[in-house]
């Protein structure tokens, strides 16, 4: 049986890991200018309480697998499940051991920078198979590119890894669509993508919409007396859901106890979750209906419009493979483009729409920003590949003879200027990239003007470490506003700040308080305003001139340097 | 004509991008705007930020010159003049429709300056809440608070308005009831100036100021910290005026309303002449996060704008 897609060798896997070593290398020069947020600082929290397990399943498996030590170090957090949470864990270990990393953080971050970055790999391969290598490479630039996504690829967090972990997935089950070695990888991935996050939920319905799909083309495809040309038989979805839950339980030891307790508290924790502040166009939602439009309107303030334009010409192109035969034949009677017998723009499609059409839904919370659906990101990019290759070859036809220019220097050229807005972006976005807008929103200032979120988990107070190391210069304490004492506290582990720089107890007591500007965080001002008697702030730090932290001294500390 | 719609509009992604960050004003920029409004301000002045975003870089140039009631301001009423630092071609909400009487601009800031006329406000309430008298309850069984250095309280999200280092506090086991000035933030998370007198149930808790000066109006504010109200599921509260003693007005202020107006009228009277006793009451029958905070003022006949 043919496999989906076209061939790719050995070279391509040397591009996809050239791609793979040089995003790596640019998110670990550049982690220690983002301070960590404060959902990270949750997670630090939990991978140094499960980084003794390791040692003590290493030093004595039988102890480890005793209740009393998996509840006592993976009851903290438990809410997710560990297998990033492991792999930050080990990370920390090494550099316990072996002081690999010139800062603490950036070895609690190590595993998902380096998730991130083989996703970048399997874009490629992914992209280069499906739609060939130039809409791969594009793909996965494109995607590394993105500011709020190489904000993302820094963080000890679960947002990449699962991006990675579901984009596996599919590429698995569409591999598994012709191999049933393919499907047994498909159900490892799954069980993966399960023990990293929740996000991978939605896979199995993609999957089941899109084999139907399939099969229905199949069957007609059968019916008119065409030859078989694949099994209807779901080797990849039964993988799944037989290997998938079995290893989520396997390597999640929370889950070896109370077995079903702890999976209903855990999907009833996703499932209820709570609802957190999130401005949107000068309104801050704290509980639904939210709007529908949230997803679709941030996915067009934060990613490059270039790009988005690109991923719809590639989607437009591909519009005829994507329509059921019948309404496509009636829609596009002269298209070219026609479905593959795997149905691959169905399953992309549905890959890219499923996890903005979740949040979409007026229920679901929107605190996390973009970062929800961020596993529709690389399917955008793969589109916006597509995309680009129609634009260069546009560009071929126009430069046809007029220009002594080589095919390649038309494709790295029109890359080049494709890509450019989002390199500058993201480059400038770094170190505020929950606070970079794009163009569609008229930038940072457009998008304060809109009224749209600033920030949120707090991870700004990192650009402040200039100013508090000259302002307090014996040390001192600062009120946090929403960065954690976790996260503060990292920046003195890190030798970023001195250890005599602490978070304060209250706020009328400390030499600095910190306003971290985002809607609903308005009170915190006003009450700086009260507990100093003043409303000028010592600093105001921005982005793009916006506000994002606003610094009060307390008038009455002696240890502030004025 | 896609092709080119494509290559153009990546060249307008980044022309854009460039001029954006060409255009952010500088801190030396505000600083030297600032610097303008400082040579020429004058009390009775307010000074504001267009877009009100920018309130924090305002706020950081001339803070030195704005005063919590400038700052936390129900309206204009109380200034004669209005200073407005704007960026990205911007008005400050408020502002009159009409020309400014200064207009200059400093590398991307611009000034702007208009007369108001003089001000209506002739008495704030909030200015005077350390000589007032507070009570809880009627007659001879009101208990009276005391004005105490009591330990300045709260900051942090949820905690609402905080608490004054100095205010009324009405003794042992109510702590949430305290009278003082603060700054609250109201439903369209607003700050504003105010005295904070969350009612303790239906048993009104008083706030007397004597000899307050005659004059035609009084305009009063009133609302529930941001938090308290956005729900929009808890009970009313009363607040209540009383003019030497005699109800001249009351606010009934359900979730929803925000931060309300009520302007109370006193036709000229020998009596509405001289000074008066005026006492705000605040009742709940429901109390809990009842976090009620009121500003007041007592006003001449109004003039045209900011009011």
């Amino acid at each position: 049986m043919n496999r989906p897609g076209r061939h790719v060798g050995g070279w391509d896997h040397l591009v996809g890991f050239a791609l793979a070593a040089s995003y790596l290398g640019l998110l670990l020069a550049t982690a220690p200018a983002i301070a960590m947020s404060r959902d990270e600082s949750f997670y630090v929290v939990a991978a140094e309480r499960m980084a003794p397990w390791f040692e003590l399943l290493a030093d004595s498996p039988e102890r480890a697998i005793e209740r009393s030590a998996v509840d006592r170090h993976f009851s903290f957090n438990h809410e997710h499940p560990s297998l990033a949470k492991s792999l930050f864990a080990l990370s920390w270990l090494a550099q316990r051991r072996h002081d690999l990393f010139p800062e603490v953080s950036t070895a609690h971050r190590f595993p998902a920078m380096v998730l991130a970055s083989l996703l970048l790999w399997l874009i490629y391969v992914f992209g280069a198979r499906a739609f060939g290598r130039p809409a791969g490479a594009f793909a996965a630039v494109s995607f590394a590119l993105l500011p709020r996504v190489f904000y993302q690829a820094h963080l000890n967090a679960f947002d990449l890894p699962i991006t990675f972990m579901t984009t596996l997935v599919v590429y698995c089950y569409w591999r598994s669509l012709a191999s049933r070695r393919w499907a047994l990888l498909a159900g490892l991935a799954f069980g993966l993508a399960l023990e990293t996050k929740h996000n991978s939920w939605l896979l199995p319905p993609i999957f089941a919409i899109h084999f139907a799909w399939m099969a229905a083309a199949e069957v007609a495809h059968r019916r008119r007396g065409g030859a078989k040309r694949m099994s209807l038989f779901p080797y990849g979805l039964l993988s799944m859901g037989t290997l998938g839950p079995l290893l989520f339980v396997g390597l999640w030891p929370w889950l070896w106890y109370d077995t079903l307790p702890r999976l209903e508290e855990y999907a009833n924790f996703h499932l209820h979750h709570v609802y957190y502040n999130m401005a949107y166009f000068g309104l801050n939602y704290f509980r639904p209906p939210f709007p529908v439009s949230f997803p679709f309107v941030m996915t067009l303030f934060t990613v490059p419009l270039t790009v988005l334009v690109l991923a719809l010409l590639g989607l437009s192109q591909r519009l005829p493979a994507i329509a059921p035969g019948p309404l496509a034949a009636r829609l596009f009677p002269r298209a070219t483009e026609v479905a593959d017998r795997y149905r691959t723009d169905v399953l992309m499609v549905g890959c890219l729409l499923a996890p903005i059409v979740v949040i979409a839904m007026p229920s679901t919370p929107i605190f996390g920003g973009t970062k929800h659906w961020m596993p529709a990101y690389p399917f955008l990019c793969l589109f916006a590949g597509l995309g680009y290759w129609k634009v260069v070859r546009w560009a071929r036809e126009l430069l046809r003879d007029k220009l002594p220019v080589a095919r390649h220097s038309v494709r790295a050229l029109t890359a080049c200027i494709l890509l450019t807005p989002s390199m500058l972006e993201t480059v400038h976005s770094h170190p505020f990239g929950l606070s970079h807008y794009t163009y569609a929103a008229g930038f940072t200032p457009g998008a304060a003007d809109y009224g749209m979120n600033r920030q949120f988990w707090g991870f700004t107070t990192g650009s402040l470490v200039p100013f508090l190391r000259e302002h307090l210069p014996e040390g001192g304490t600062v009120w946090l506003c929403d960065t954690t004492p976790m996260a503060f506290d990292m920046l003195a582990r890190d030798g970023l700040l001195p250890a005599n720089i602490r978070p304060a107890r209250a706020m009328h007591l400390a030499d600095y308080v910190l306003v971290h500007h985002e809607h609903h965080f308005a009170e915190v001002d006003f009450q700086a305003w009260v507990a100093f008697h003043d409303v000028q702030p010592a600093y105001v730090l921005t982005h793009d001139g916006v506000p994002i932290i606003t610094v009060y001294a307390n008038p009455a500390s002696r240890r502030v340097r004025r | 004509v896609i092709f080119f719609a494509v290559m153009g509009l990546a060249l307008a992604e980044i022309f854009a991008h460039v001029i954006t960050r060409a255009r952010a004003p500088e801190k030396a920029a505000w600083a030297r705007a600032a610097a303008y409004v400082r040579a020429r301000y004058e009390p009775g002045d307010a000074i504001v930020a267009a877009p009100s975003w920018a309130d924090p870089l305002v706020r950081e140039a001339l803070g030195d010159v704005i005063d919590l009631a400038q700052a936390g301001r129900s309206d204009l009423a109380g200034f004669d003049r209005l200073w407005a630092l704007s960026i990205r071609g911007r008005l400050p909400e408020g502002a009159p429709e009409r020309e400014p009487d200064d207009d200059r601009l400093f590398d991307g800031v611009r000034v702007m300056r208009w007369d108001l006329g003089p001000s209506s406000v002739r008495y704030d309430f909030v200015d005077h809440v350390r000589e007032a008298e507070v009570a809880l309850g009627e007659g001879s069984g009101a208990a009276p608070c005391r004005w105490a250095r009591a330990g300045a309280r709260g900051g942090g999200l949820g905690a609402g308005a905080f608490w004054p280092e100095e205010r009324f506090a009405c003794g042992f086991g109510r702590g949430f009831l305290w009278v003082g000035e603060t700054v609250t933030e109201d439903l369209d998370l607003k700050p504003r100036r105010c005295i904070h007198q969350q009612p303790e149930g239906s048993v009104p808790l008083r706030v007397t100021f004597r000899d307050v000066p005659s004059t035609q109006r009084l305009v009063l504010y009133a609302g529930l910290y941001y938090e308290d109200e956005r729900s929009l599921e808890r009970g009313p509260f009363t607040l209540r005026v009383r003019r030497d003693g005699v109800e001249v007005g009351r606010m009934e202020h359900r979730d929803g309303e925000g931060w309300k107006r009520l302007e109370l009228a006193f036709p000229p009277s020998p009596s509405h002449a001289r000074a008066a006793s005026f006492t705000f009451e605040t009742t709940s029958p429901a109390p809990d996060r009842r976090s009620v905070c009121w500003a007041a003022t007592m006003r001449v006949a109004p003039r045209e704008v900011g009011e």
